[in-house]
């Protein structure tokens, strides 16, 4: 029977696997397939409830599993650990950074760099080795660029692998009969195991005894509420049954035997693990739209490239110069440096983001957040603080709201009453929590306590209330007491006075508020007991409605002193007889708890108010929750608030009037597809309550089918699934499990939801200053191509060599394209929509065509001024120069005439060509600091910005100009890099230029601020 | 809102890019759109071609008609043969009438406007081993300057007067040698002219046997200098060495280079082989029988 269960649960794994494949095969039907797979999924859970419900029958074998017997199981099924995912291999992550849309055209030009050179070579022509040079230099960028993204990868993964918890679990076997402390990892099925409280539950296991035994189920169901585990079977579902336990949850108290039911990559854990792997990753917006750019850039590089490579074969040059030349236009097209550039930019916002506590794994996600539409949003331990706090009490008929901020900065209530001194003692005393020892130093809601979820938030709340709880109970010697059980709902226990001369015994009590209100007759107000009469009874109805409909967990206290006669001092008391007075008791107050939200998620939320959606746990909890943050806002409505309203049956409302929903994982099992894209377009705000892995899955999958951009924040294995899916993976640091962080892009190190708002904000400038970035970056281009064109069409001397073009591109020009990542936002990024992925490009038309056919258009013109005149100058004139090439270029020409009959030697004339380039070097220099300049800005007029804000700016542009002047005058440089010193005068000929770059990109903005939006 | 915008792009039929029917759209702008972009760029290149010819003109303003502004790349002259061949090598066979008379033919035409009779007409007799300096009197421009002459004649056995095939076919060729004309260049000092040396490439030492040099010790007399450009020297007669190898080798290469001496002119170092030196192939081949 058992085995057959279990045959069951492993098809249903296989089943998944398969419908993986068939997703990646087919496309189209993935999402049906997808769909199809979950529910059948669903079924075999269901089918597996066999399992659960099955008599107890391993108990025949109390001896547990023979070691030969183990070790066959062990051999068949592997040992029980959960396998890492599948990682890429090193040399794989870094073939790729080597392989870009960028990288590749760069190889292309480097491979015909090496053809030119090799055919020179053999020919013997002189100046050959300068394509060696320049093949070795592009090759030489594509290296070091891979490795510096890879060494940034390389860092993100080991700050994740450090994480990684690597003390081995042991477990208490019995085998042979015998108890045996194992490494957890040898685990097979079959096996019988006992787990006690604090232990982690070392595979899956169904419990066949217990006794008080809880487990915190909340990595995996993102429950923070203990789950009691017995023997019996509960419920259809394994995950919401009672008698399993799964692996890598923790019991908190109790023990329990159980049967191992799977181990390692089958238990219910591996599966959501696996199922993360299963999903494939999506492409970060940033790459794609990098990936959109490169392939403007690749078009059009290849486009000029072969137009004018038809041209000069045309004109009637040879094969191998118009190859040349093609390499030459690949060249000083491709935008090298921009690699670097975007490498560094994003890598600068990573470590600003680190300093915030965000660890950014992959590069790329820096910018995902900054265009993320919805946040999807885990309640447990992301907007709450995952532990639950006593938010209100009610007492002498009123409500008092207690302070649930985590670092008790709040307000507190007012606590003269003698009420509230009894109902804390009822709550300090009828109490089995206790802190761990050893922890006075740290503050109170930080220590560790041994108990379940509300009685430690009442020994929390009392000792910060009272003072030190386990010396005030000490003071109430413990006479008996009777633990919580689910039949009678209460807890009391019995306890002698702290004075010596009152005999008397006192009975405190707590549990559900109806079962207490039931053994009470008397209320206790300002101190005194009054009789409890209809109209207490009607205030307790409604102060106990108001608590419950926050979503807070109510608990009610009483008290009673047991009389002094009646029970003697050292009357036996017993548990289990409860041979003493357990009604007529006086009723004290209620308190109510709830995980509340972090102190600073509410604020959060208001910043980055796109559109949320938590997944929570319980519809009333979720919507308390969801209303306590601000995601759902005051003042909208869910369809059932509407129908409250207006007096009207639910399904009169019109779903459409609803801002905000709630739909809890029952109903989403019901929904289609299409029906859930329906309800998430047309309410802004949705809160899903207990939804499973899956569900998750398909809810992110929804988003971004509407063409959302997803950030899904979590830290339980059950999310894993949902972080992969998602566009950027939000997991916690701290309360994070390691399949989370695992399949997470950005890891949260302190927990703390306000850190996404950093994200977002820096993610949206980063946004803002690469498309600047890049804008300088390719308004070069155009100085740097024009020459070519220039020089093949009008055969001038040519006026830049390929090695001054990669110098601007990755000496010069870096450094200020670079310090544009640290230009301010020029507006309260914060209140701007999230762009539209579709229209909102990085690299847009007017963008290139500003750029390129404005900006680029005057650089070019000055540079080709500041050339003609230093040709002039030096004797060719302009009208000269046309169509000199040949001559110019010609080794055996000694004696060539300029324009006043001077004779000039090839040497001279390639001297002079150097100082043609330095000058159209400086030309472009000079244009791009402008460039720079107007580029801090895109709205604003630079004036508003500040010029010397931007530190780093200033330093680049000293830098850029020492650089050029280095390059200019360091001697040597004519023949390794083809600088020549130049004259002063040639630097001030680009000048007006510059100043016309300035001027006219002002106009344009003043244009932009006066009539936004045209154009 | 955002769900709105989102509906719409999700549920709106893809509309054609390149040429959209129902706006009358062409890649995504219409013709109107198109014509004022047009018209922007038409200005906007009319301007900054403007501003490109207008810098040029105040450029070309300053500079001078008679002196380059600058002579940076022109500290020490090249120097060139003549005949210079095919990539600068002289190949020709003695016996073969044709492959030497081009030769010879390059250089009747060069030195055409050396002829004694041009010299004498068109130049002044000048005083020798004196640089012929004509300045201009302040803002008065001394227009045209003068040229000294350079006859024929001095070539002697090379000027191709008395053997017209300038030695080619005795296998005893001649090769004229110019320095390059740099204006302003004075190439020598306390009246030392400047001369050329040849001398072969070191493994070709024993070939290229012995050379004479025309005029005497190859000098390039200083009163051909300085030289005042083409627009105010008009009738400027470069002064030329000729060098006559009297003992070649046959049937070999022999790589041969000269160079300029002179006590002002630096000649280049390794990396620049073309400062005040030149190199050429010579290799004459003459059947045994």
């Amino acid at each position: 029977m058992s085995s057959l269960c279990l045959q069951d649960s492993y098809d249903m794994f296989e089943m998944n696997g398969e419908v993986d494949v068939k997703m990646k095969k087919k496309k189209k039907i993935k999402k049906k397939d997808r769909l199809e797979g979950m529910k059948k999924e669903m079924d075999i859970v269901s089918v597996s409830k066999s399992l659960t419900l099955s008599p107890l029958l391993p108990l025949k074998s109390p001896q547990g599993l023979t070691s030969s017997k183990a070790a066959e199981v062990l051999e068949r099924d592997g040992p029980n650990e959960l396998l890492p995912p599948k990682g890429t291999p090193e040399y794989v992550k870094f073939a790729r950074q080597l392989a870009g849309g960028l990288q590749c055209l760069m190889w292309v030009a480097a491979v015909i760099c090496f053809i030119a050179f090799g055919i020179e070579f053999s020919r013997g022509t002189l100046g050959c080795f300068d394509d060696l040079y320049l093949a070795i230099t592009l090759i030489t960028v594509v290296v070091v660029t891979g490795c510096f993204g890879y060494y940034q990868e390389f860092k993100s993964t080991n700050i994740i692998a450090s994480f990684k918890n690597l003390v081995p679990q042991q477990a208490l076997v019995i085998r042979d009969g015998q108890k045996n402390q194992i490494n957890a990892m040898d685990l097979v099925v079959g096996d019988l195991v006992e787990i006690k409280g604090g232990d982690r539950v070392p595979a899956d296991i169904r419990i066949i005894f217990a006794q008080g035994c809880k487990v915190d189920n909340s990595s995996l169901t993102g429950e923070s509420e203990p789950q009691s585990k017995t023997p019996e079977c509960t419920h259809e579902n394994p995950l919401e049954t009672k008698n399993i336990a799964f692996f890598s949850t923790t019991c908190l108290e109790g023990v329990a035997t159980g049967t191992v039911i799977n181990t390692g990559d089958r238990t219910i854990i591996g599966r959501i693990a696996s199922l993360a792997s299963g999903v494939g990753n999506e492409k970060t917006p940033i790459a794609i739209e990098i990936e959109h750019f490169v392939d403007i850039i690749a078009g059009l590089a290849i486009f000029f490239g072969f137009t004018f490579f038809v041209v000069a074969m045309f004109i009637g040059y040879a094969f191998l110069e118009a190859m040349i030349f093609f390499m030459a236009i690949v060249v000083a097209y491709v935008p090298e440096g921009l690699l670097a550039t975007v490498t560094v930019c994003l890598s600068l916002t990573a470590k600003r983001l680190a300093r915030k506590n965000c660890v950014v794994k992959n590069l790329e996600a820096v910018e995902t957040l900054g265009s993320t539409s919805v946040i999807c949003s885990d309640k447990t331990g992301t907007l709450t603080q995952n532990r639950m706090t006593v938010a209100h009490l009610w007492f002498d008929n009123v409500i008092h709201a207690a302070d649930t901020t985590e670092d008790q900065s709040g307000q507190s209530f007012d606590q003269s009453s003698e009420t509230w001194r009894s109902l804390a003692r009822v709550a300090g005393l009828c109490n089995r929590a206790i802190f761990k020892p050893n922890q006075e130093s740290l503050p109170i809601p930080r220590r560790i306590v041994v108990g379940d979820a509300s009685e430690t938030a009442l020994l929390k709340f009392t000792e910060l209330a009272i003072g030190n709880m386990m010396e005030y109970r000490e003071r109430f010697k413990k006479v008996v007491e009777v633990p919580f059980n689910s039949t009678n709902k209460f807890q009391l226990s019995v306890h002698e006075l702290e004075d010596p001369m009152d005999l008397r015994y006192l009975l405190v009590m707590k549990g559900a508020p109806e079962r207490i209100l039931e053994r009470c007759s008397t209320i206790l107000i300002k101190g005194q007991e009054m009789p409890l009469d209809e109209q207490w009874r009607e205030a307790f109805q409604t102060a106990y409605m108001d608590l419950g409909s926050l979503g807070e967990r109510v608990l009610g206290f009483c008290h009673i002193y047991l009389n002094e006669n009646e029970f003697p001092r050292g009357y036996k008391f017993d548990s289990d007889e409860m041979n003493f007075t357990t009604s007529g008791l006086c009723f004290a107050g209620l308190i109510s708890m709830i995980d509340p939200p972090r102190a600073t998620v509410p604020d959060a939320v208001m910043k980055c108010r796109h559109h949320s959606l938590p997944h929570c746990d319980h519809p009333i909890t979720a919507r308390a929750i969801a209303a306590n943050v601000g995601i759902i806002t005051e003042g909208s409505e869910t369809v059932e608030d509407i129908a409250t309203r207006k007096r009207i049956p639910v399904e009169q409302v019109n779903r459409r009037d609803a801002r905000a929903c709630v739909i809890s994982g029952g109903q989403l099992k019901d929904m289609s597809s299409e029906e859930l894209d329906e309800a998430l377009r047309s309410h802004p705000e949705m809160v899903f309550a207990r939804t499973s892995p899956q569900q998750k899955l398909i809810i992110v999958e929804s988003c971004q089918r509407l063409g959302s951009i997803v950030a899904v924040t979590g830290d339980g294995v059950n999310d894993s699934p949902a972080l992969k899916k998602a566009d950027i993976g939000i997991a916690m640091g701290i309360a994070g499990s390691d399949a989370a962080k695992n399949a997470a892009d950005m890891i949260l190190l302190d927990d703390n939801f306000a850190s996404i708002v950093t994200g977002v904000e820096q993610g949206r400038l980063i946004f803002d200053n690469l498309k600047k970035s890049i804008a300088y970056t390719l308004t070069k281009n155009i100085p740097e191509l024009t020459p070519y064109l220039i020089y093949i069409t009008v055969s001038v001397p040519l006026p830049l060599g390929c090695i001054t073009i990669l110098m601007i591109e990755l000496a010069t020009d870096i450094f200020p394209s670079v310090s544009l990542a640290y230009e301010k936002a020029e507006s309260d990024i914060m209140h701007l929509k999230p762009r539209n992925p579709r229209k909102d490009r990085l690299v847009n038309e007017s963008l290139a065509a500003y750029s390129y056919f404005q900006i680029g258009a005057i650089q070019s013109f000055a540079g080709f001024t500041d050339y003609f005149t230093a040709m002039a100058q030096e004797g060719w004139y302009p009208l000269l120069c046309v169509g000199l090439r040949s001559h110019w270029e010609d080794v055996h020409l000694q004696d060539l005439q300029d324009s006043y009959g001077q004779e000039w030697e090839w040497t001279s004339r390639l001297y002079q060509q150097y100082t043609c380039y330095t000058v159209f070097f400086i030309s472009i220099e000079i244009c791009q600091i402008a460039d720079v300049l107007i580029r801090k800005t895109r709205r604003l007029s630079i004036f508003q910005q500040g010029f010397f804000r931007n530190k780093v700016l200033v330093s680049a542009i000293v830098f850029q100009l020492l650089l050029g002047n280095l390059l200019c005058y360091c001697p040597g440089m004519p023949n390794i890099f083809n600088f020549m010193p130049i004259r002063g005068q040639w630097w001030f000929v680009p000048i007006p230029y510059g100043i016309l770059i300035f001027v006219y990109d002002e106009i344009r903005k003043l244009g932009v601020r006066r009539h936004p939006g045209s154009k | 809102m955002n769900n709105k915008e989102d509906e719409r792009v999700d549920t709106g039929v893809k509309e054609p890019y390149f040429w959209n029917p129902r706006t009358h759209e062409f890649l995504g702008r219409t013709a109107s759109s198109w014509g004022l972009i047009l018209l922007f760029y038409l200005v906007f290149y009319i301007f900054l071609g403007g501003m490109f010819v207008l810098t040029m003109y105040v450029m070309l303003l300053t500079l001078d008609d008679y002196k380059p502004t600058y002579q940076d790349r022109l500290v020490t002259p090249g120097m060139m043969i003549r005949p210079r061949g095919e990539a600068m090598e002289i190949l020709y066979n003695t016996k073969d009438t044709e492959s030497f008379d081009i030769y010879a033919q390059t250089l009747n035409n060069f030195l055409e406007s050396y002829n004694n009779s041009l010299q004498v007409q068109n130049n002044d007799e000048c005083p020798p081993d004196n640089y012929f300096i004509q300045e201009d009197s302040g803002e008065v421009r001394n227009n045209p300057k003068r040229s000294c002459q350079f006859n024929r004649s001095t070539l002697e056995e090379c000027s191709g007067i008395t053997d017209r095939t300038y030695g080619y076919q005795k296998g005893q060729p001649c090769v004229l040698i110019k320095l390059n004309r740099v204006i302003g260049m004075l190439p020598g000092k306390d009246g030392q002219s400047p001369y050329v040396t040849c001398g072969a490439k070191k493994e070709d030492s024993d070939a290229i046997g012995e050379l004479a040099y025309y005029p005497p010790n190859g000098t390039f007399n200083l009163m051909y200098f300085p030289y005042y450009g083409k627009k105010a020297q008009l009738n400027y007669s470069q002064p030329l060495v000729a060098v006559k190898f009297l003992n070649i080798s046959l049937n070999t290469d022999v790589n041969v280079e000269c160079k300029i001496n002179s006590n002002t002119l630096k000649t280049g170092g390794e990396r620049d082989k073309f400062a005040g030196r030149v190199s050429f192939k010579l290799r004459i081949t003459s059947p045994k029988n």
